[in-house]
């Protein structure tokens, strides 16, 4: 029985795997063999980090929001305490920017925020 | 709406903060934190965003405890066996902008940013600086 082999696609699917791994380093952007390690490694990090990037942003603008409290004389746990008791729903991101944009509407909240934790 | 990331080409704010009779490790906190940009709300941590800082009167900073005998400052010449040793005491009579500068730097990233960073940060052990020109703000203690 004649040996048989699929040629066009196995050289399809090495091709698109040398496709995305253009520019990178020596081998792993030449010979199969080394490719596909790189574009799994590759893959699994992209995947893990677009779920880590969320996190990492928040981070960012809790940074963000403490800096410009501590402008206005107040912690960041306090202001964020003060803030729900006030019933104000606001995300971190949108404050942070906030505090960017317009510093003045920012204080106001920040002087609503302390007049509910007096309250 | 994207999160908006700080210019680098934005203008940049002088401070000078009088070291005297502070404590070394609460001054280098704030100091790092200027130089970094982490006192305001544009802070990016790929971008510097921080502002210059003139520390005067550098070697009067104040540390707590018996650290002015003991705690020691560790150089290696390159020869095996030829590590140096220079307590705070000694240092404050040779360099006494380094105790500042030491501090400050361990507090900074450890890459190029930091590095780069680490440049705004002007430390003179009188009470005189040469800065005057770029007006800068006292920074309360």
């Amino acid at each position: 029985m004649p040996r048989a082999t699929n040629g066009p696609a196995t050289k399809a699917r090495r091709k698109r795997t040398l496709k995305t791994t253009k520019g990178y380093f020596g081998n792993k952007s030449r010979l199969y063999r080394y490719a596909k390690d790189a574009r799994d490694r590759a893959e699994h990090y992209a995947f893990r980090d677009r779920r880590k990037k969320k996190g990492e942003f928040r981070q960012l603008w809790i940074v963000r929001i403490n800096a410009a409290c501590r402008l206005n004389g107040v912690a960041y746990s306090r202001f964020m305490a003060g803030l729900k008791k006030a019933g104000i729903e606001m995300d971190r991101k949108q404050l942070s920017e906030l505090a960017i944009a317009d510093e003045a509407a920012f204080t106001a909240l920040v002087g609503q925020a302390k007049a509910a934790l007096e309250a | 709406m994207k999160t908006t990331l700080a210019k680098p080409d934005a203008p940049k704010q002088w401070y000078v903060v009088d070291a005297a009779g502070q404590t070394l490790g609460r001054l280098s906190v704030k100091i790092a934190n200027i130089l970094r940009g982490r006192h305001k709300p544009i802070y990016t941590p790929h971008i510097d965003a921080g502002d210059f800082v003139v520390v005067i009167n550098a070697d009067q900073v104040k540390l707590t405890g018996k650290k002015e005998t003991d705690k020691q400052y560790m150089f290696y010449t390159g020869w095996m066996g030829n590590e140096r040793y220079t307590s705070v005491a000694a240092m404050r009579e040779k360099k006494p902008e380094f105790i500042i500068e030491h501090a400050v730097k361990g507090m900074m990233p450890r890459n190029k940013l930091g590095r780069a960073m680490m440049k705004k940060l002007k430390i003179y052990a009188g009470s005189e600086h040469p800065h005057e020109a770029q007006q800068p703000v006292t920074l309360e203690a």
